[in-house]
């Protein structure tokens, strides 16, 4: 049963669910996948893919993974090493398709729709990131979402370093804006009851 | 200060991505698709030593081997007849060392040998 089959990873640490993967246990990896495939998914979306695109980029970033689990020294955590592989396997499929020189050279725009958000919308990450261009919300996605650092979002993304600075600056003023309300109570107190 | 507790709270709702409701489902594909390219691999690997085997006991065939087998029957036939006189015990040499027979069973065990090679190193894998 696939229950059963499970049940046995189900209370196991990540770095040893990566290290039964590392000898070829495939169930123990797709453990790994059950705890973080939401998570990569989210990034991936986060950073503006769709979401059968998204599915379809996290597949190849857990199979990646897979095949390079010897290199995962359980420094970060898994999730995040995973992030960072389907962050830049994301990026190379925008180049693959030449969509990404187009996001990055997108005018960015001063004037989006930065006006705080009522409570109710406080928290969505997703709506907030809207008010961000698309290179914006690349790099704060890549910086913050997948853990990239501002160099390494730089290399990936063919970028000047100054420029990805820049852009995460620029998208972090916008999403502070947008999420934290004037009195600044409203985010933590929502994120409490989750 | 401000910037930094800005920039902690934005990594933290960035870590709490909310779990989709088809996780179940996209691990299973992703097992799947794991599962397709182990079996993929074996077949694989199986096929490259049965191709490897067949080209092996083929080169043997097709070598001289049989003349070498037979000039080495010879040899130990002029051997066993030099030393008969010392030992009766090295009249085996000749009778297994002379014939192609030999070399047919040579060859099998070869590929036997060569199968339960590859079954132990796809098992490992």
């Amino acid at each position: 049963m696939p229950g059963e089959r499970y049940s046995k990873f189900a209370s196991q640490h990540d770095v040893e669910l990566c290290a039964l993967a590392a000898i070829g246990e495939r169930r123990a990896f797709g453990e790994l996948v059950r705890r973080h495939g939401s998570a990569v998914r989210g990034v991936l979306r986060r950073m503006g893919a769709q979401a059968a695109e998204a599915d379809d980029v996290a597949q190849d970033a857990f199979l990646t993974a897979f095949e390079r689990i010897a290199e995962f020294r359980g420094e970060g955590t898994f999730a995040a090493w995973v992030k960072k592989i389907a962050a830049r396997l994301y990026l190379r499929r925008l180049q693959r398709d030449r969509k990404l020189g187009a996001l990055t050279a997108e005018a960015v725009e001063d004037e989006a729709d930065t006006r705080p958000a009522d409570a109710d919308a406080a928290i969505d990450l997703e709506e907030a990131l809207k008010v961000l261009s698309a290179v914006e919300r690349l790099c704060v996605t890549m910086c913050f979402g997948a853990g990239l650092s501002h160099s390494e979002a730089a290399e990936a993304l063919n970028l000047p370093l100054g420029t990805v600075k820049s852009h995460v600056k620029r998208g972090l003023e916008k999403l502070r804006t947008r999420l934290a309300p004037e009195d600044g109570a409203v985010l933590e107190g929502r994120r409490g009851n989750g | 200060m401000v910037e930094l507790d800005f920039e902690r709270r934005i990594e933290r709702l960035f870590m709490d991505a909310p779990e989709l409701a088809d996780a179940g489902p996209f691990a299973e594909r992703v097992e799947r698709r794991l599962d397709a390219g182990w079996t993929a691999r074996r077949w694989l690997i199986g096929a490259a030593g049965v191709v490897g085997g067949v080209i092996g006991a083929s080169q043997l065939m097709m070598s001289d081997i049989f003349q070498r087998v037979e000039a080495a029957g010879d040899s130990a036939r002029l051997l066993t007849n030099s030393v008969s006189h010392v030992t009766s015990g090295a009249d085996w040499v000749a009778t297994v060392s002379s014939g192609g027979g030999v070399v047919w069973i040579a060859a099998g065990l070869a590929v036997v040998m060569m199968g339960f090679v590859l079954t132990r190193v796809i098992g490992e894998i």
